[in-house]
C-alpha cells in the first residue's frame, strides 16, 4: 500500500453524477478533491474519477459511507 | 388575458427561472457527462445541482433523481419498469391517461389490471385496493391528486398497503408536488412528476425519483456517458434511464423553479391558491345552474372544477377564453376520472390558480361566469 499523504490518487468512479457528488462532499469537509477523465489503463470506457490528495484510506471511507462505488484507484 | 390552467404548465415563470434558461442558452452549452473540457464539466455540474436540489426537496438521494421529458414518460419508465416481465397491477379510477394507457397497453402484452374505484371515504378507497391485490400483484400506480378535480388520495395509507404486501408504489405526483409537502419517507417508492407544473421550471421537464428499492428494467437504451465501452445498458441511476442528451436548459430552469418554491416557503403557495379556491367557490356557489365538483368530506389541491347548466364545457371555456380567461375543459385526459364523476359524457371546466394569481382576477373570473350564466 502506498503512503498517499505524499502522493496524489486518482479514484474512479461510476459516472459524472457520482464524481460530482463526490466532489462536492469531500469539498465541504475541506478535502481537495478535482473531477478529470478517467485515464486509460485505470477503467475501460470514458469514465470520470477524482483526483485527492488526503489519506486514501480516509478518502475511501468517505466515499463508502455516501454509496459511492469506487471501480478502482491508483496513485498518479 | 389571465391565466388559470396552471394544472397543465404553469404560467408566468418566476423571475429567476426565465433568468435561469436565459443563462443556460448563454453559458451552459455543453453537453453534460460527455467530455472532460470545462464547458462540460460547468453543465454537469449545474445539473447536478438541480438534482441534488431536488432530492433535497423530496428527500432522496440526488443519484435517485432521474430526469425525464415529462410527468408521463417518468411514469412509463416506472410502470414498464416493474412489469415488463409480467404481472398484475392495481390503478386507481382517477387515473390520467398517462397511467392509464401505460397499464391497458402492458395488459395487451403478458400483464393484467385492476381499477380500484375511489371514494368519498379514504378507509373505503384502501379496503378497495387492498380486496384486488392478487398474488403476482407487483405494483399499485395511482394519482396523489386528481388532474380534474384536485381531489387529494390517501396516499400515506396506500404506501402502508404497498409495505404490508410487499408490492411497489408508483405515484403521479403531477398536481401534488410543489403544493403538498411530500417526501419519499411517505412510502413511495417512485415518485413521478412534472417539472413545468408546480415546480414552476420550463416545458420539457420530468422527475422520476427512486428511493432506491426497486430495480426498473429499462424501455429506453442508449448513450449515457457511462459504462461506455460495454454494449449493455448502464445499470445504476441516475445514467440508465437518461440515454441521450438530457435537458439542459430545462433542468436549470427547474432548479431555479424549486428554489423560487424554497424561498416563497411552499406552505405559504399552498395556503394563496387554496384561498383563491375558496374565494372563487363563495362567488360562484350561488350563480343558477352552477355545478362545483367538490365533497366537503375529501380534501384538494388548489384546483376547483365546474360545470354551468345550459352550455358544454367547452362552450363556458370557449366564452371565458372570449373574455380573456384561460381555463381548461373537457376530459383533461383522465376519462376514468370522468366516468367516476359521471361527467363522461359533459367533461368540466378547471380553474386551477398557481402562486402569481391574485383575489382580483379570480373575483373578476367570477364576475364573468355570473354574467355568462344569465345569458343561457
Amino acid at each position: 500500500m502506498f503512503n498517499s499523504n505524499y502522493y496524489k490518487t486518482i479514484i474512479a468512479l461510476t459516472s459524472i453524477t457520482y464524481a460530482i457528488k463526490a466532489k462536492n462532499l469531500l469539498n465541504s469537509a475541506g478535502y481537495y478533491c478535482e473531477i478529470q477523465r478517467t485515464p486509460k489503463g485505470l477503467s475501460k470506457g470514458c469514465g470520470y474519477s477524482i483526483v485527492v490528495k488526503n489519506d486514501i484510506n480516509l478518502i475511501l471511507s468517505i466515499l463508502a459511507s455516501e454509496n459511492i462505488t469506487v471501480k478502482d484507484y491508483c496513485p498518479l | 388575458m389571465i391565466y388559470f390552467d396552471n394544472a397543465a404548465t404553469t404560467f408566468p415563470k418566476p423571475l429567476a427561472v426565465k433568468q435561469a434558461a436565459f443563462v443556460a442558452v448563454n453559458k451552459y452549452g455543453g453537453n453534460p457527462g460527455r467530455g472532460g473540457h470545462k464547458i462540460s464539466m460547468a453543465v454537469a455540474e449545474q445539473v447536478f445541482n438541480t438534482r441534488k436540489s431536488i432530492g433535497d426537496f423530496f428527500g432522496a438521494q440526488p443519484e435517485n433523481v432521474v430526469f425525464t421529458q415529462n410527468c408521463t414518460y417518468a411514469l412509463n419508465l416506472a410502470i414498464k419498469g416493474i412489469m415488463q416481465d409480467g404481472g398484475h397491477i392495481i390503478i386507481s379510477s382517477l387515473e390520467h391517461n398517462s397511467v392509464a394507457r401505460p397499464v391497458y397497453a402492458l395488459s395487451k402484452k403478458n400483464c393484467s389490471f385492476s381499477i380500484a374505484e375511489v371514494e368519498s371515504d379514504d378507509e373505503k378507497t384502501v379496503w378497495n385496493f387492498e380486496k384486488l391485490i392478487k398474488s403476482d400483484t407487483k405494483a399499485i400506480a395511482c394519482t396523489i391528486a386528481s388532474n380534474v378535480t384536485g381531489h387529494i388520495m390517501p396516499y400515506k395509507k396506500i404506501a402502508l398497503l404497498c409495505k404490508k404486501h410487499n408490492i411497489c408504489f408508483i405515484a403521479d405526483g403531477a398536481q401534488a408536488c410543489g403544493v403538498l409537502n411530500l417526501k419519499m419517507s411517505d412510502g413511495f417508492n417512485f415518485l413521478c412528476t412534472a417539472g413545468h407544473k408546480g415546480l414552476y421550471g420550463t416545458t420539457g421537464t420530468g422527475v422520476l425519483i427512486s428511493d432506491g428499492s426497486y430495480q426498473l428494467k429499462t424501455i429506453i437504451e442508449g448513450g449515457t456517458g457511462a459504462t461506455s465501452v460495454e454494449l449493455e445498458q448502464t445499470p445504476f441511476l441516475p445514467e440508465m434511464l437518461e440515454s441521450g442528451t438530457v435537458n439542459t436548459v430545462g433542468i436549470i430552469s427547474l432548479g431555479a423553479g424549486i428554489n423560487y418554491i424554497k424561498s416563497t416557503g411552499l406552505n405559504k403557495i399552498f395556503s394563496h391558491e387554496q384561498s383563491l379556491c375558496k374565494l372563487f367557490i363563495d362567488k360562484i356557489s350561488n350563480i343558477e345552474g352552477i355545478i362545483i365538483y367538490r365533497n366537503e368530506r375529501c380534501s384538494y389541491v388548489p384546483i376547483v372544477s365546474f360545470n354551468l347548466g345550459g352550455f358544454t364545457s367547452f362552450e363556458l371555456s370557449s366564452f371565458l377564453d372570449k373574455a380573456g380567461f384561460a381555463l381548461r375543459a373537457g376530459m383533461h385526459c383522465a376519462p376514468l376520472a370522468h366516468k367516476t364523476y359521471g361527467t363522461i359524457e359533459t367533461g368540466m371546466v378547471r380553474f386551477a390558480p398557481s402562486s402569481f394569481n391574485n383575489s382580483k382576477e379570480v373575483i373578476m373570473l367570477a364576475n364573468t361566469i355570473k354574467k355568462i350564466s344569465k345569458t343561457s
